[in-house]
Protein backbone atom coordinates (compact mmCIF):
# COMPACT_ATOMS: atom_id res chain seq x y z
CA UNK A 1 0.00 0.00 0.00
CA UNK A 2 1.45 3.52 -0.89
CA UNK A 3 2.39 5.90 2.13
CA UNK A 4 1.56 8.51 -0.75
CA UNK A 5 -1.39 10.20 -0.16
CA UNK A 6 -0.45 12.82 -2.10
CA UNK A 7 2.40 13.35 -4.95
CA UNK A 8 5.22 15.30 -4.40
CA UNK A 9 4.60 19.65 -4.50
CA UNK A 10 7.54 21.83 -5.17
CA UNK A 11 7.73 25.15 -2.89
CA UNK A 12 6.84 28.24 -4.96
CA UNK A 13 8.38 31.00 -2.63
CA UNK A 14 11.68 32.25 -3.17
CA UNK A 15 14.56 31.24 -0.49
CA UNK A 16 15.82 33.88 1.72
CA UNK A 17 19.34 34.97 1.95
CA UNK A 18 19.33 37.42 4.96
CA UNK A 19 22.22 36.89 7.84
CA UNK A 20 19.39 37.77 10.34
CA UNK A 21 17.61 34.90 9.51
CA UNK A 22 20.44 32.72 9.67
CA UNK A 23 20.70 32.34 13.54
CA UNK A 24 17.59 33.59 14.90
CA UNK A 25 15.50 30.48 14.83
CA UNK A 26 18.57 28.79 16.81
CA UNK A 27 18.14 31.32 19.56
CA UNK A 28 14.34 31.41 19.10
CA UNK A 29 14.09 27.37 19.67
CA UNK A 30 16.73 27.88 22.79
CA UNK A 31 14.18 30.24 23.95
CA UNK A 32 11.65 27.93 23.74
CA UNK A 33 13.54 24.77 24.92
CA UNK A 34 14.49 26.40 28.04
CA UNK A 35 11.08 27.32 29.38
CA UNK A 36 10.51 23.64 28.47
CA UNK A 37 12.27 22.49 31.67
CA UNK A 38 11.28 21.51 34.70
CA UNK A 39 11.11 23.93 37.29
CA UNK A 40 12.52 26.89 34.92
CA UNK A 41 10.16 29.38 35.47
CA UNK A 42 9.46 29.12 39.24
CA UNK A 43 13.67 30.20 38.38
CA UNK A 44 13.02 32.18 36.24
CA UNK A 45 10.71 34.49 37.90
CA UNK A 46 12.52 33.86 41.08
CA UNK A 47 15.66 35.24 39.60
CA UNK A 48 14.00 38.44 39.59
CA UNK A 49 13.78 39.05 42.93
CA UNK A 50 17.22 40.51 43.54
CA UNK A 51 16.17 43.51 41.15
CA UNK A 52 12.56 43.81 42.71
CA UNK A 53 14.27 44.17 45.88
CA UNK A 54 16.74 46.96 44.65
CA UNK A 55 14.16 48.65 42.48
CA UNK A 56 11.91 48.99 46.22
CA UNK A 57 15.33 50.31 47.19
CA UNK A 58 15.04 53.00 44.99
CA UNK A 59 11.44 54.03 45.61
CA UNK A 60 12.16 53.90 49.17
CA UNK A 61 15.64 56.46 48.65
CA UNK A 62 13.01 58.81 47.02
CA UNK A 63 10.59 58.47 49.56
CA UNK A 64 12.92 58.99 53.08
CA UNK A 65 10.22 60.66 55.08
CA UNK A 66 7.91 57.93 55.30
CA UNK A 67 10.38 54.98 55.63
CA UNK A 68 12.38 56.72 57.86
CA UNK A 69 10.83 54.04 60.93
CA UNK A 70 12.40 51.58 58.21
CA UNK A 71 16.23 52.51 58.36
CA UNK A 72 16.89 54.27 61.27
CA UNK A 73 21.28 54.16 61.98
CA UNK A 74 21.64 53.95 58.24
CA UNK A 75 20.93 56.44 56.51
CA UNK A 76 24.05 55.91 53.86
CA UNK A 77 22.57 52.11 53.06
CA UNK A 78 19.79 53.96 50.30
CA UNK A 79 21.78 56.35 48.59
CA UNK A 80 20.89 55.97 44.92
CA UNK A 81 24.87 56.43 43.49
CA UNK A 82 26.75 54.28 41.48
CA UNK A 83 27.79 52.30 44.40
CA UNK A 84 23.72 51.41 44.71
CA UNK A 85 24.32 49.69 41.02
CA UNK A 86 27.40 48.40 41.80
CA UNK A 87 26.35 46.24 44.98
CA UNK A 88 23.56 44.56 42.55
CA UNK A 89 25.90 43.84 39.62
CA UNK A 90 28.64 42.59 41.79
CA UNK A 91 27.13 40.90 44.71
CA UNK A 92 27.88 37.39 45.12
CA UNK A 93 24.22 36.02 44.89
CA UNK A 94 23.37 37.84 41.59
CA UNK A 95 26.29 36.41 40.32
CA UNK A 96 25.67 33.04 41.10
CA UNK A 97 22.07 33.22 40.24
CA UNK A 98 23.51 34.45 36.59
CA UNK A 99 25.50 30.95 37.33
CA UNK A 100 22.10 28.91 37.88
CA UNK A 101 20.74 29.96 34.95
CA UNK A 102 23.79 29.24 33.24
CA UNK A 103 22.91 25.65 34.07
CA UNK A 104 19.04 25.59 33.31
CA UNK A 105 19.89 27.31 29.92
CA UNK A 106 22.97 26.63 28.61
CA UNK A 107 24.35 23.60 29.82
CA UNK A 108 22.66 21.03 26.84
CA UNK A 109 22.66 24.10 24.03
CA UNK A 110 25.49 22.20 22.30
CA UNK A 111 26.17 19.06 24.80
CA UNK A 112 22.86 18.09 23.05
CA UNK A 113 23.26 19.10 19.40
CA UNK A 114 26.63 16.85 19.58
CA UNK A 115 24.67 13.68 21.52
CA UNK A 116 22.09 13.65 19.00
CA UNK A 117 23.95 14.90 16.27
CA UNK A 118 21.98 17.57 15.36
CA UNK A 119 24.99 19.80 13.99
CA UNK A 120 25.43 17.67 10.63
CA UNK A 121 21.27 18.97 10.38
CA UNK A 122 22.30 22.34 10.90
CA UNK A 123 25.42 22.55 9.29
CA UNK A 124 23.89 20.80 6.24
CA UNK A 125 22.10 24.47 5.34
CA UNK A 126 23.24 27.78 4.77
CA UNK A 127 24.60 28.76 8.09
CA UNK A 128 28.29 29.27 8.93
CA UNK A 129 29.86 28.25 12.35
CA UNK A 130 29.57 31.80 13.92
CA UNK A 131 25.81 32.05 12.54
CA UNK A 132 25.29 28.68 14.66
CA UNK A 133 27.31 30.04 17.68
CA UNK A 134 25.62 33.64 17.35
CA UNK A 135 22.41 31.98 17.83
CA UNK A 136 23.90 30.07 20.87
CA UNK A 137 24.84 32.51 22.24
CA UNK A 138 21.81 34.96 21.52
CA UNK A 139 19.94 32.21 23.40
CA UNK A 140 22.28 32.95 26.87
CA UNK A 141 22.38 36.20 25.80
CA UNK A 142 18.82 36.75 25.93
CA UNK A 143 18.75 35.50 29.97
CA UNK A 144 21.87 37.23 31.35
CA UNK A 145 20.98 40.67 29.88
CA UNK A 146 17.16 40.34 31.31
CA UNK A 147 18.80 39.75 34.87
CA UNK A 148 21.69 42.34 34.17
CA UNK A 149 21.35 45.52 31.36
CA UNK A 150 16.90 45.58 31.74
CA UNK A 151 17.06 45.62 35.91
CA UNK A 152 20.04 48.28 35.24
CA UNK A 153 18.41 50.90 32.74
CA UNK A 154 15.06 50.03 34.68
CA UNK A 155 16.79 51.25 37.98
CA UNK A 156 18.16 54.61 36.51
CA UNK A 157 14.75 55.45 34.95
CA UNK A 158 12.82 54.39 37.86
CA UNK A 159 15.13 56.93 39.51
CA UNK A 160 14.57 59.90 37.13
CA UNK A 161 10.73 58.92 37.30
CA UNK A 162 10.48 58.82 41.26
CA UNK A 163 13.01 61.72 41.85
CA UNK A 164 11.13 63.84 38.97
CA UNK A 165 14.10 65.80 37.93
CA UNK A 166 17.77 64.73 35.62
CA UNK A 167 19.67 65.29 38.90
CA UNK A 168 20.72 62.04 39.27
CA UNK A 169 22.26 61.82 35.36
CA UNK A 170 23.84 65.34 35.77
CA UNK A 171 25.56 63.93 38.56
CA UNK A 172 26.39 60.39 37.19
CA UNK A 173 26.33 60.63 32.84
CA UNK A 174 28.05 57.66 32.14
CA UNK A 175 26.75 55.58 34.18
CA UNK A 176 23.93 54.02 31.77
CA UNK A 177 26.83 53.27 29.42
CA UNK A 178 28.43 51.41 32.70
CA UNK A 179 25.75 49.79 33.53
CA UNK A 180 25.50 48.66 29.52
CA UNK A 181 29.37 47.63 29.44
CA UNK A 182 29.15 45.52 32.46
CA UNK A 183 26.23 43.74 31.46
CA UNK A 184 27.68 42.74 27.99
CA UNK A 185 30.99 41.69 29.79
CA UNK A 186 29.20 39.14 32.23
CA UNK A 187 26.83 38.04 28.86
CA UNK A 188 29.85 37.68 26.65
CA UNK A 189 31.84 36.43 29.73
CA UNK A 190 29.12 33.79 31.09
CA UNK A 191 28.08 32.63 27.42
CA UNK A 192 31.16 31.71 25.96
CA UNK A 193 31.98 30.21 29.62
CA UNK A 194 28.70 28.04 29.29
CA UNK A 195 29.17 27.30 25.15
CA UNK A 196 32.99 25.92 25.72
CA UNK A 197 31.95 24.13 28.86
CA UNK A 198 28.59 22.62 26.59
CA UNK A 199 31.19 21.95 23.62
CA UNK A 200 33.44 19.89 25.45
CA UNK A 201 30.96 16.78 26.68
CA UNK A 202 27.65 15.43 25.17
CA UNK A 203 26.14 14.78 28.55
CA UNK A 204 24.35 17.72 29.65
CA UNK A 205 24.54 16.81 33.18
CA UNK A 206 28.02 16.99 33.31
CA UNK A 207 28.38 19.94 31.82
CA UNK A 208 25.99 21.36 34.27
CA UNK A 209 28.57 20.23 37.27
CA UNK A 210 31.41 21.82 35.30
CA UNK A 211 29.57 25.24 34.77
CA UNK A 212 28.84 25.03 38.40
CA UNK A 213 32.18 23.03 39.32
CA UNK A 214 34.89 25.58 37.93
CA UNK A 215 32.85 28.78 39.13
CA UNK A 216 32.60 27.11 42.38
CA UNK A 217 36.13 25.79 42.69
CA UNK A 218 38.02 28.87 40.68
CA UNK A 219 36.52 30.59 44.45
CA UNK A 220 37.34 27.97 47.06
CA UNK A 221 40.86 27.91 45.34
CA UNK A 222 41.14 31.37 45.88
CA UNK A 223 39.80 30.94 49.15
CA UNK A 224 42.59 28.79 50.15
CA UNK A 225 45.68 30.10 48.67
CA UNK A 226 44.68 33.90 50.23
CA UNK A 227 43.81 32.55 53.91
CA UNK A 228 47.76 31.19 53.33
CA UNK A 229 49.78 33.96 50.98
CA UNK A 230 47.64 36.61 51.46
CA UNK A 231 48.58 38.10 48.28
CA UNK A 232 46.28 40.55 46.56
CA UNK A 233 46.95 39.29 42.74
CA UNK A 234 45.63 35.48 44.23
CA UNK A 235 42.87 37.33 43.40
CA UNK A 236 43.07 36.36 39.40
CA UNK A 237 42.31 32.65 40.38
CA UNK A 238 38.52 33.34 41.42
CA UNK A 239 36.60 33.69 38.17
CA UNK A 240 33.98 35.40 40.75
CA UNK A 241 36.40 37.74 41.96
CA UNK A 242 37.95 38.88 38.67
CA UNK A 243 34.25 39.67 37.39
CA UNK A 244 33.88 41.57 40.67
CA UNK A 245 37.02 43.65 40.37
CA UNK A 246 35.70 44.88 36.56
CA UNK A 247 32.15 45.67 37.50
CA UNK A 248 33.88 47.86 40.72
CA UNK A 249 35.64 49.70 38.49
CA UNK A 250 33.11 50.25 35.78
CA UNK A 251 31.05 51.71 38.11
CA UNK A 252 33.39 54.06 39.56
CA UNK A 253 33.87 52.11 43.07
CA UNK A 254 36.57 50.84 45.11
CA UNK A 255 37.80 47.70 44.02
CA UNK A 256 37.32 44.65 46.32
CA UNK A 257 41.27 43.85 46.26
CA UNK A 258 43.88 45.95 45.44
CA UNK A 259 44.70 44.55 42.10
CA UNK A 260 44.89 46.54 38.53
CA UNK A 261 41.14 45.98 37.56
CA UNK A 262 43.03 45.53 34.00
CA UNK A 263 44.75 42.11 35.13
CA UNK A 264 41.10 41.11 35.65
CA UNK A 265 39.60 42.17 32.46
CA UNK A 266 42.76 40.90 30.82
CA UNK A 267 42.56 37.59 32.61
CA UNK A 268 38.33 37.42 31.42
CA UNK A 269 39.18 38.10 27.51
CA UNK A 270 42.03 35.59 27.69
CA UNK A 271 39.35 33.03 28.84
CA UNK A 272 36.75 34.30 26.56
CA UNK A 273 39.44 33.98 23.54
CA UNK A 274 40.77 30.40 24.67
CA UNK A 275 36.67 29.74 24.82
CA UNK A 276 36.16 31.16 21.56
CA UNK A 277 39.33 29.02 20.13
CA UNK A 278 37.79 25.62 21.53
CA UNK A 279 34.19 26.46 20.41
CA UNK A 280 36.14 26.90 16.83
CA UNK A 281 37.80 23.62 17.05
CA UNK A 282 34.53 21.38 18.72
CA UNK A 283 32.06 22.60 16.36
CA UNK A 284 31.87 20.83 13.30
CA UNK A 285 29.51 19.68 11.45
CA UNK A 286 30.89 15.68 11.10
CA UNK A 287 32.65 13.99 13.68
CA UNK A 288 36.20 13.23 11.91
CA UNK A 289 37.80 10.44 13.43
CA UNK A 290 41.80 10.21 12.76
CA UNK B 1 20.83 25.86 -10.71
CA UNK B 2 23.03 27.73 -13.13
CA UNK B 3 21.82 27.08 -17.22
CA UNK B 4 22.84 23.55 -18.10
CA UNK B 5 24.59 22.58 -14.94
CA UNK B 6 25.86 19.09 -14.12
CA UNK B 7 24.56 17.62 -11.10
CA UNK B 8 27.83 16.68 -10.16
CA UNK B 9 31.28 17.48 -11.46
CA UNK B 10 34.15 16.54 -9.95
CA UNK B 11 37.66 16.98 -10.87
CA UNK B 12 40.17 14.86 -9.69
CA UNK B 13 39.34 15.08 -5.98
CA UNK B 14 41.11 13.69 -3.12
CA UNK B 15 40.96 13.50 0.78
CA UNK B 16 43.22 12.25 3.76
CA UNK B 17 42.03 11.45 7.19
CA UNK B 18 45.86 12.08 8.72
CA UNK B 19 47.68 9.51 7.43
CA UNK B 20 44.26 7.55 5.43
CA UNK B 21 43.63 8.31 2.39
CA UNK B 22 40.16 8.55 1.63
CA UNK B 23 39.81 9.57 -1.54
CA UNK B 24 42.01 9.75 -4.21
CA UNK B 25 41.50 11.15 -7.99
CA UNK B 26 37.99 10.85 -7.74
CA UNK B 27 36.51 12.63 -11.14
CA UNK B 28 32.81 12.31 -11.63
CA UNK B 29 30.30 13.54 -14.19
CA UNK B 30 26.80 13.47 -13.37
CA UNK B 31 24.09 14.74 -15.66
CA UNK B 32 21.08 13.98 -14.15
CA UNK B 33 19.87 11.89 -11.53
CA UNK B 34 18.49 9.52 -9.78
CA UNK B 35 21.76 8.20 -9.72
CA UNK B 36 23.29 5.51 -7.50
CA UNK B 37 26.68 6.08 -5.19
CA UNK B 38 27.63 2.62 -4.54
CA UNK B 39 30.67 0.97 -2.45
CA UNK B 40 31.55 -1.26 0.35
CA UNK B 41 32.07 -0.07 3.65
CA UNK B 42 34.78 2.41 3.83
CA UNK B 43 34.77 2.80 0.22
CA UNK B 44 34.80 7.07 0.60
CA UNK B 45 30.88 7.55 -0.26
CA UNK B 46 29.96 9.36 3.12
CA UNK B 47 33.26 11.47 2.60
CA UNK B 48 32.42 12.36 -0.63
CA UNK B 49 28.90 13.51 0.51
CA UNK B 50 30.54 15.17 3.12
CA UNK B 51 32.80 16.87 0.66
CA UNK B 52 30.21 17.90 -1.55
CA UNK B 53 28.12 19.70 1.40
CA UNK B 54 31.53 21.56 2.80
CA UNK B 55 31.60 19.28 5.60
CA UNK B 56 34.79 18.73 4.96
CA UNK B 57 37.54 20.67 3.03
CA UNK B 58 38.39 19.16 -0.59
CA UNK B 59 42.42 18.97 -0.20
CA UNK B 60 43.21 18.12 -3.70
CA UNK B 61 41.07 18.75 -7.33
CA UNK B 62 37.77 20.82 -7.40
CA UNK B 63 34.28 20.08 -7.33
CA UNK B 64 30.39 21.83 -8.51
CA UNK B 65 27.06 20.80 -7.50
CA UNK B 66 24.67 21.95 -9.67
CA UNK B 67 27.35 24.35 -11.27
CA UNK B 68 28.17 25.69 -7.86
CA UNK B 69 31.53 25.52 -6.20
CA UNK B 70 31.33 23.13 -3.89
CA UNK B 71 34.59 24.89 -1.93
CA UNK B 72 33.68 28.94 -2.32
CA UNK B 73 30.32 28.54 -2.77
CA UNK B 74 29.42 26.66 0.17
CA UNK B 75 26.17 28.56 1.20
CA UNK B 76 24.32 28.45 -2.14
CA UNK B 77 25.34 24.59 -2.68
CA UNK B 78 23.60 23.85 0.82
CA UNK B 79 20.58 25.98 -0.22
CA UNK B 80 19.84 23.77 -3.21
CA UNK B 81 21.10 20.82 -1.81
CA UNK B 82 18.88 18.66 0.72
CA UNK B 83 20.76 16.04 3.03
CA UNK B 84 19.35 13.09 4.27
CA UNK B 85 21.80 12.08 6.91
CA UNK B 86 22.90 8.67 7.42
CA UNK B 87 23.52 8.93 11.90
CA UNK B 88 20.00 9.13 13.55
CA UNK B 89 20.26 12.66 14.05
CA UNK B 90 17.35 14.93 15.62
CA UNK B 91 17.12 17.94 17.82
CA UNK B 92 15.28 16.58 21.46
CA UNK B 93 12.34 18.37 23.38
CA UNK B 94 10.69 19.10 20.08
CA UNK B 95 7.93 18.23 17.94
CA UNK B 96 8.73 16.08 14.06
CA UNK B 97 7.01 19.15 12.53
CA UNK B 98 8.53 21.73 14.45
CA UNK B 99 11.87 20.40 13.97
CA UNK B 100 11.24 20.31 10.04
CA UNK B 101 9.62 24.11 9.77
CA UNK B 102 12.55 25.02 11.95
CA UNK B 103 15.10 23.43 9.13
CA UNK B 104 13.29 25.07 6.38
CA UNK B 105 13.53 28.29 8.45
CA UNK B 106 17.24 27.92 8.47
CA UNK B 107 17.60 27.06 4.77
CA UNK B 108 16.16 30.65 4.16
CA UNK B 109 12.64 30.13 4.24
CA UNK B 110 9.91 32.41 5.90
CA UNK B 111 8.75 31.08 9.18
CA UNK B 112 5.28 30.67 8.52
CA UNK B 113 6.07 29.67 4.94
CA UNK B 114 8.56 26.67 6.39
CA UNK B 115 5.89 25.62 9.03
CA UNK B 116 3.08 25.01 6.26
CA UNK B 117 5.46 23.29 4.60
CA UNK B 118 7.07 21.36 6.92
CA UNK B 119 2.93 19.91 7.64
CA UNK B 120 3.27 19.08 4.17
CA UNK B 121 6.51 17.38 3.77
CA UNK B 122 5.34 15.55 7.11
CA UNK B 123 1.90 14.33 5.09
CA UNK B 124 4.31 13.28 2.13
CA UNK B 125 6.35 11.39 4.01
CA UNK B 126 3.61 9.67 6.09
CA UNK B 127 3.96 10.83 9.79
CA UNK B 128 0.88 13.28 9.39
CA UNK B 129 -0.67 11.17 11.96
CA UNK B 130 3.16 12.09 14.32
CA UNK B 131 3.75 15.57 13.69
CA UNK B 132 3.57 16.56 16.72
CA UNK B 133 4.98 13.94 18.57
CA UNK B 134 8.54 14.82 20.29
CA UNK B 135 11.17 13.49 17.70
CA UNK B 136 12.50 11.11 20.53
CA UNK B 137 9.65 9.49 21.36
CA UNK B 138 9.80 8.34 16.86
CA UNK B 139 10.74 4.48 15.99
CA UNK B 140 13.43 4.22 14.03
CA UNK B 141 11.08 4.23 10.86
CA UNK B 142 9.48 7.11 11.52
CA UNK B 143 12.72 8.85 12.42
CA UNK B 144 14.01 8.16 8.94
CA UNK B 145 11.09 9.41 7.24
CA UNK B 146 12.03 12.50 9.70
CA UNK B 147 15.34 12.60 7.92
CA UNK B 148 13.56 12.57 4.62
CA UNK B 149 11.30 15.14 5.42
CA UNK B 150 13.47 17.85 6.65
CA UNK B 151 15.84 17.12 3.00
CA UNK B 152 12.89 18.10 1.55
CA UNK B 153 11.58 20.41 3.23
CA UNK B 154 12.58 23.71 1.29
CA UNK B 155 12.53 22.10 -1.93
CA UNK B 156 15.82 21.63 -3.26
CA UNK B 157 17.01 20.87 -6.32
CA UNK B 158 19.15 18.35 -5.17
CA UNK B 159 19.03 15.58 -2.59
CA UNK B 160 21.43 13.47 -1.14
CA UNK B 161 20.43 10.39 0.70
CA UNK B 162 23.27 8.47 2.52
CA UNK B 163 22.13 4.77 3.42
CA UNK B 164 18.07 5.71 3.32
CA UNK B 165 16.74 2.43 4.04
CA UNK B 166 19.25 1.75 7.01
CA UNK B 167 17.30 -0.62 10.00
CA UNK B 168 14.24 -0.37 7.91
CA UNK B 169 12.08 -3.15 7.68
CA UNK B 170 10.92 -4.92 4.27
CA UNK B 171 7.77 -2.50 3.85
CA UNK B 172 9.59 0.64 5.28
CA UNK B 173 12.07 0.18 2.50
CA UNK B 174 9.62 -0.30 0.32
CA UNK B 175 7.85 2.48 1.03
CA UNK B 176 11.41 4.79 1.56
CA UNK B 177 12.64 3.12 -1.89
CA UNK B 178 8.90 4.49 -3.34
CA UNK B 179 9.35 8.46 -2.02
CA UNK B 180 12.73 8.12 -3.67
CA UNK B 181 11.14 6.99 -6.85
CA UNK B 182 8.37 9.54 -6.52
CA UNK B 183 10.70 12.76 -5.53
CA UNK B 184 12.81 11.83 -8.52
CA UNK B 185 9.93 11.94 -11.21
CA UNK B 186 8.50 15.24 -10.10
CA UNK B 187 11.88 16.75 -10.84
CA UNK B 188 14.16 16.77 -7.59
CA UNK B 189 17.76 15.61 -8.81
CA UNK B 190 18.96 12.60 -6.40
CA UNK B 191 21.73 10.52 -5.39
CA UNK B 192 21.36 8.06 -3.66
CA UNK B 193 24.76 6.37 -1.23
CA UNK B 194 24.21 2.76 -0.45
CA UNK B 195 25.52 -0.51 0.11
CA UNK B 196 22.27 -2.33 -0.59
CA UNK B 197 22.54 -2.59 -4.14
CA UNK B 198 19.04 -3.52 -4.85
CA UNK B 199 18.14 0.08 -3.37
CA UNK B 200 20.03 1.47 -6.47
CA UNK B 201 18.48 -1.06 -8.68
CA UNK B 202 15.06 0.01 -7.93
CA UNK B 203 15.83 3.93 -8.35
CA UNK B 204 19.05 4.93 -10.04
CA UNK B 205 19.98 4.78 -14.04
CA UNK B 206 23.11 6.21 -13.44
CA UNK B 207 25.56 4.70 -11.00
CA UNK B 208 28.61 5.22 -9.66
CA UNK B 209 31.02 2.80 -7.55
CA UNK B 210 33.25 3.53 -5.19
CA UNK B 211 36.26 1.49 -3.69
CA UNK B 212 38.73 2.16 -1.62
CA UNK B 213 38.51 5.96 -2.46
CA UNK B 214 38.27 5.94 -5.67
CA UNK B 215 36.39 5.15 -8.74
CA UNK B 216 36.14 1.56 -10.05
CA UNK B 217 33.01 2.37 -12.57
CA UNK B 218 30.62 4.92 -13.82
CA UNK B 219 27.48 5.60 -15.73
CA UNK B 220 24.17 4.10 -17.43
CA UNK B 221 23.47 1.16 -15.08
CA UNK B 222 21.99 -0.45 -18.11
CA UNK B 223 25.27 0.13 -20.55
CA UNK B 224 27.52 -1.03 -17.36
CA UNK B 225 25.97 -4.56 -17.29
CA UNK B 226 26.98 -4.76 -20.28
CA UNK B 227 30.00 -3.94 -20.34
CA UNK B 228 33.63 -5.44 -20.38
CA UNK B 229 32.11 -9.21 -19.10
CA UNK B 230 29.55 -11.83 -20.08
CA UNK B 231 28.25 -13.68 -16.76
CA UNK B 232 27.89 -17.13 -17.34
CA UNK B 233 26.20 -19.70 -14.78
CA UNK B 234 28.10 -23.03 -14.63
CA UNK B 235 28.13 -26.56 -12.81
CA UNK B 236 30.99 -28.79 -13.73
CA UNK B 237 31.41 -32.40 -12.31
CA UNK B 238 34.76 -33.53 -11.49
CA UNK B 239 38.30 -31.49 -10.26
CA UNK B 240 37.03 -28.02 -10.18
CA UNK B 241 40.35 -25.67 -9.25
CA UNK B 242 42.57 -26.50 -11.82
CA UNK B 243 40.49 -25.94 -14.66
CA UNK B 244 39.24 -22.76 -12.77
CA UNK B 245 42.75 -21.64 -12.28
CA UNK B 246 43.22 -22.24 -16.08
CA UNK B 247 40.23 -20.09 -16.55
CA UNK B 248 41.79 -17.10 -14.63
CA UNK B 249 44.80 -17.32 -16.52
CA UNK B 250 42.78 -16.28 -19.70
CA UNK B 251 40.97 -13.30 -18.01
CA UNK B 252 38.30 -15.17 -16.43
CA UNK B 253 37.50 -14.59 -12.64
CA UNK B 254 34.60 -16.40 -10.64
CA UNK B 255 32.61 -16.90 -7.74
CA UNK B 256 30.85 -19.54 -6.42
CA UNK B 257 27.40 -20.08 -4.85
CA UNK B 258 26.82 -23.33 -3.67
CA UNK B 259 27.13 -25.90 -6.21
CA UNK B 260 26.81 -23.24 -9.05
CA UNK B 261 29.80 -21.40 -10.23
CA UNK B 262 29.31 -17.68 -11.72
CA UNK B 263 31.53 -17.08 -14.25
CA UNK B 264 32.89 -13.24 -15.69
CA UNK B 265 34.13 -14.29 -18.99
CA UNK B 266 35.75 -11.18 -20.59
CA UNK B 267 33.73 -9.82 -23.51
CA UNK B 268 36.78 -10.93 -26.35
CA UNK B 269 36.68 -14.50 -25.28
CA UNK B 270 34.38 -16.78 -26.68
CA UNK B 271 32.31 -19.39 -23.99
CA UNK B 272 33.40 -22.06 -26.86
CA UNK B 273 37.09 -21.68 -24.13
CA UNK B 274 35.07 -23.12 -21.50
CA UNK B 275 34.77 -26.62 -23.16
CA UNK B 276 38.39 -26.51 -24.66
CA UNK B 277 39.48 -26.13 -21.04
CA UNK B 278 36.98 -28.59 -19.63
CA UNK B 279 38.03 -30.92 -22.18
CA UNK B 280 42.01 -30.15 -20.98
CA UNK B 281 41.33 -30.35 -17.55
CA UNK B 282 39.03 -33.68 -17.82
CA UNK B 283 36.22 -32.17 -16.15
CA UNK B 284 32.26 -32.45 -17.23
CA UNK B 285 30.64 -29.06 -18.00
CA UNK B 286 27.01 -29.97 -16.86
CA UNK B 287 25.17 -26.79 -16.82
CA UNK B 288 26.01 -23.34 -18.64
CA UNK B 289 23.80 -20.66 -19.11
CA UNK B 290 24.12 -16.91 -19.94
CA UNK B 291 22.78 -14.63 -17.27
CA UNK B 292 21.72 -11.39 -17.08
CA UNK B 293 24.21 -9.56 -15.05
CA UNK B 294 22.50 -7.84 -12.01
CA UNK B 295 24.06 -5.07 -9.50
CA UNK B 296 25.54 -7.06 -7.54
CA UNK B 297 27.18 -8.94 -9.74
CA UNK B 298 28.47 -5.91 -11.41
CA UNK B 299 29.56 -4.90 -7.63
CA UNK B 300 31.67 -8.24 -7.15
CA UNK B 301 33.45 -7.91 -10.66
CA UNK B 302 34.24 -4.03 -9.85
CA UNK B 303 34.98 -4.13 -6.42
CA UNK B 304 36.38 -8.08 -6.18
CA UNK B 305 34.39 -9.12 -3.03
CA UNK B 306 30.45 -9.15 -2.65
CA UNK B 307 29.67 -7.35 0.96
Amino acid sequence: MSIRKKGYSHWEGQLKESAFVAWFPLTRLGIKLAFQKRFFKLFFFSAFLPALIFLAGIYVSERMEDFRFMIQGQPSFLQITPNYFKAYFTNSFFLFLLVLMMIFVGSGLIADDLKFKALQLYFARPLRKVDYLLGKMATLGFFLLLLSLIPGWIFVLFKLVFAGNFAFLRSYPWLPLAVVAYSLILTLFFAIYTLTLSALSSNSRHVALMIFGIYLASDIIFGIFYQNFHHPYLVLLSLKLNLQQVGAALFGEKLFYPVPWGWSLLLLIMLMGLGLAILNRRIRSVEVVK
Amino acid sequence: MTPAAKILDLQRIGYNYGQIKALSGVSITVEKGPVGLLGPNGAGKSTLLRLLLGFLTIQEGQGKVMGYDVAREKTRVRQIVGYMPEDESYVPGIDGVTLTALLGELSGMPRQEAMKRAHDVLFYVGLEESRYRRVESYSKGMRQRLKLAQALVHDPQLILLDEPTSGLDPQGREEILELITDISNHGVQVLVSSHILPDIEETCQEVIILNQGQVAAQGNLQELKKLNYNLYELKVAGEAAPFLAKLQERGCRWEQEEDLWKLYLPRELSPRVIFELAVEEKVQVRHLVKSQSRLEDLFAQVVGEEE
